[in-house]
């Protein structure tokens, strides 16, 4: 009995750091503390949040990571002078997964919006992106503007959670959208014939309509949107959000940032590493 | 004495489990908003009332384990019987159909029937899934109904041909009728995990409960209100199936 | 109803046969045709092990390595499904009032719930909570290297572990719902005589527990248990969903690189199924030559 009780207090006491109130006097000097840079470097590594978008980030034909992204995350924890490790996420749960601190930062070619916004911060852009869209030739024929796929009977593929989707909604009102927990099998959709046309970041419908060019084509020859993309951080870290901001300034001086977009996003070099 | 201290060890059991769910809730860096949870479920519109997409949801995952459950009783029924006759062609293929099902995960029996056979077919999603969820219930069923069949008393069979009934007839009226009372516990059993399995067809983008918290989540980030609430209604409905089942089961048993 | 017929292959047989070729032969020719596929089976082989251009060994690739992680998890998960299956089924089986409900309340509300639903929220919301305040991947990371690498090699490595770790907790508080039922029903199952007979030979009840039933309860779920290892496998390949890098998930990313659709998926089809037959195969061996010398 006496032995119970103490099993109880002590698991009681397990819970009081949940409920101990945060000292208002130092909260600045605790920020810094806090801060996820000083983490980074107390424990020698950067947890980087990613998930698959070709040719963001993708395995290469050895299990590998490359991609813009990586070569960008890979810089970054250079600079940082620690260690990079990445950690692959549903992209549906991404945000959550930050907010939850299952990585540092995530730098998977989020676009800025408010929405997510409200839920983490982003530093300033690193890289502009906008939506495009590869269509089936046979299923779209003749559909050239943006209100021929905003039809009733037009199916559109997109990958769940993305901004993808949130433009698909925004133009394609009327069409049927057809939501997918990754890229592969939207765009599989559409190798079948399944669906009319998939929305996506640029490059990717352009790099995948010259794949197939006899089944495939590009609709629209401008993106239909522009987005900036940025790294996105939990909020409440002044820190984190100043270093990550000046490091991207950097970047876009030394020339880094426009190289390796030049590499991955203007030449098909790359594809050759991958199959 | 020995009652009460279990009882006070349960007591602090649920105790120390509501607090580190309190704790859990407080300490999560999350704005909790259950506010913006009920216009998912139904609102109204001009006094009238409009299902939210939730229950949309819930209507969608519904139908799909309805139709499967029949398909699968169905596929399940015929292929029990292959496996007991005498043709080995038949006993052979419903062997491999079951062990094929029975060894691989559903996921990919979804994937697999929605990007490879289907295209082939010309079949659509919703078909895809209803197919890949009924074979895949149907070969348990084959399973639990093979069983039925061999435990019934060999005298029955012996009985019923004694007195000149045609093997059609011996199915009919005292095989399969004693056949479905050994097994029906069972058969239903599979109607409860039926639905839970169809969680898994939201991966081919069918609109059912799962897909819709799960879109609902990629838009709003309303995580854990969401996920919370769509475990509730799995809960809910299976729970509400349990118990007819239970219900159905005692009078059955009260009846013989 | 005769209990085991002659193999014959009669006409009807040939006919039934020769149908489902057709069909099978059929099926290809049209994939083949209607949608034009290219089949490219030989990049498959390359996706399981590669030499490595640099030191000239081979190593593992991306369908092995999900192979052994769909493994690892599975293994795992069982064991420790196996613990909280075997305590819970104990208090649902000879536990008084409250432990009976406690036990019931857990493998109801289980079972009641999609496991797909239940590793979203065990990963987002009990694993934020307990195993990142653990700090298991910098325990991980601060490890000397012999001892990093065993723990890499047995569960995960730093990066992946909280993922790791969360899915197979996750999968064994599933898995353990069903093996509190098997352990309980093992227990129940221990005639009440039992007990009689161990009780008055003089034994304590914690002894008669110990020595007389728990063996017996073994023998009649060693089976069962065996068969929820096999589902185990199976329901593993849900957790790709937060992106644990097992079997299914590799195999979504190697789609998304190569668009080896057909492929890829027949490939892991064989693998999951050469993995659970060749186990349920051996367990029935088993069970059947038990049942004889019994």
């Amino acid at each position: 009995m006496k032995k119970l009780f103490i099993t109880c207090i002590m698991g009681l006491t397990l819970l009081v750091p949940f409920f101990s109130p945060v000292s208002a006097g130092e909260l600045g000097n605790q920020l810094a503390k806090e801060s996820v840079v000083e983490k980074i470097q107390r424990d020698k590594v950067i947890r980087v949040g990613m998930s698959t978008f070709v040719p963001w980030a993708m395995k290469d034909k050895h299990g590998k990571l490359v991609g813009f992204e990586i070569d960008v995350a890979r810089q970054l924890a250079k600079d940082m002078g620690v260690e990079v490790e990445f950690v692959p996420t549903a992209w549906s749960g991404i945000i959550p997964a930050l907010m939850t601190g299952k990585f540092d930062v995530i730098i998977g070619g989020m676009g800025i919006t408010p929405e997510r916004n409200l839920k983490v911060n982003f530093t300033m852009p690193y890289d502009y992106s906008g939506m495009s869209m590869v269509a089936h030739r046979k299923k779209a024929e003749g559909f050239s503007t943006l209100d021929d796929f905003n039809n009733k009977d037009v199916n559109i593929a997109v990958r769940m959670g993305t901004t993808a989707e949130q433009a698909a909604r925004k133009f394609f009102p009327h069409a049927n959208l057809r939501l997918f927990e990754n890229e592969s099998q939207a765009l599989q959709e559409l190798n079948l014939g399944r669906v009319h046309a998939v929305v996506s970041s640029a490059p990717m419908p352009v790099f995948h309509a010259l794949k197939y060019p006899d089944k495939l084509f590009v609709p629209l020859k401008e993106n239909f949107t522009k987005e900036p993309i940025g790294f996105a951080i939990r909020k409440g870290d002044p820190d984190a959000l100043n270093y990550f901001n000046n490091w991207i300034v950097n970047m876009h001086a030394s020339g880094f940032l426009k190289e390796k977009k030049a590499y991955w996003f203007e030449s098909t070099e790359w594809e050759d590493l991958v199959k | 004495m020995r009652h009460r201290q279990h009882m006070i060890a349960a007591g602090v059991f649920f105790l120390v489990l509501v607090l580190v769910g309190i704790a859990g809730y407080r300490n999560l860096s999350y704005n909790w908003q259950w506010y913006r949870v009920a216009q998912y479920f139904f609102f109204f519109e001009q006094g009238r009332f409009v299902p939210g997409v939730l229950l949309q949801g819930v209507w969608v995952t519904l139908k799909i384990s309805g139709i499967s459950l029949v398909l699968s009783l169905i596929i399940g029924l015929v292929s029990a019987f292959a496996r007991l006759s005498p043709y080995v062609s038949l006993r052979g293929l419903a062997w491999c159909y079951v062990e094929t099902i029975r060894n691989t995960p559903l996921l990919i029996q979804i994937f697999v029937i929605y990007f490879v056979i289907s295209p082939v077919l010309d079949l659509s999603a919703f078909s895809s899934a209803v197919i890949a969820l009924s074979l895949f219930e149907g070969a348990y069923s084959s399973e639990i109904i093979r069983s039925g069949i061999v435990n019934i008393p060999r005298g029955q069979w012996e009985a019923a041909q004694s007195i000149g009934l045609p093997v059609s007839v011996i199915y009919l009226k005292v095989i399969i009728p004693q056949m479905l009372r050994q097994t029906l516990p069972m058969l239903a059993g599979q109607s409860v995990s039926l639905i839970k399995d169809s969680a898994l067809v939201s991966t081919i983008s069918i609109y059912d409960l799962t897909m819709q918290g799960q879109k609902i989540v990629s838009e709003t980030f309303l995580t854990f209100e969401i996920w919370f609430v769509v475990a509730l209604c799995y809960l809910s409905i299976t729970a509400t199936l349990s118990f007819i089942i239970r219900q159905i089961e005692n009078r059955i048993r009260f009846v013989h | 109803m005769s209990s085991k017929p002659a193999i014959r292959l009669t006409l009807v047989d040939l006919a039934v046969l020769l149908a489902a070729a057709a069909g099978v032969v059929l099926f290809f020719v049209r994939m083949t045709q209607v949608l034009e596929y290219q089949w490219e089976w030989q990049a498959i082989p390359g996706y399981f092990m590669f030499r490595d251009p640099e030191t000239g060994r081979f190593s593992a690739n991306m369908l092995l390595k999900g192979f052994g992680v769909t493994l690892k998890l599975s293994i795992w998960s069982m064991v420790l499904g196996f613990i909280l299956g075997t305590f819970s089924g104990i208090m649902g089986a000879k536990g008084g009032f409250f432990g009976r409900m406690v036990s019931r309340f857990y493998v109801e509300t289980i079972r009641n719930i999609p496991s797909l639903v239940l590793v979203i929220l065990f990963y987002y919301f009990v694993s934020s909570q307990f195993l990142d305040a653990l700090g298991l991947d910098q325990w991980v990371r601060r490890l000397p290297d012999p001892a990093a690498r065993g723990v890499s090699f047995f569960l995960a490595g730093a990066g992946q572990i909280n993922a790791f770790v969360s899915a197979a907790c996750a999968l064994a508080i599933y898995e353990g719902a069903y093996i509190s039922e098997i352990v309980r029903g093992g227990i129940n199952g221990v005639s009440k005589g039992q007990w009689e007979a161990a009780w008055s030979m003089g034994l304590s009840q914690a002894q008669t527990f110990r020595l007389v039933v728990l063996p017996q309860a073994f023998r009649r779920t060693a089976f069962p248990l065996a068969g929820q290892f096999i589902s185990t496998i199976k329901d593993s390949a849900i957790v790709s969903v937060i992106s644990v890098q097992e079997l299914t998930f590799q195999g979504l990313e190697l789609m998304a690189a190569t668009f080896l659709t057909f492929e890829i998926w027949i490939t892991i089809t064989l693998l999951y199924f050469l993995l659970t037959f060749s186990l349920s195969r051996t367990i029935s061996f088993f069970e059947k030559r038990l049942a004889i010398r019994q």
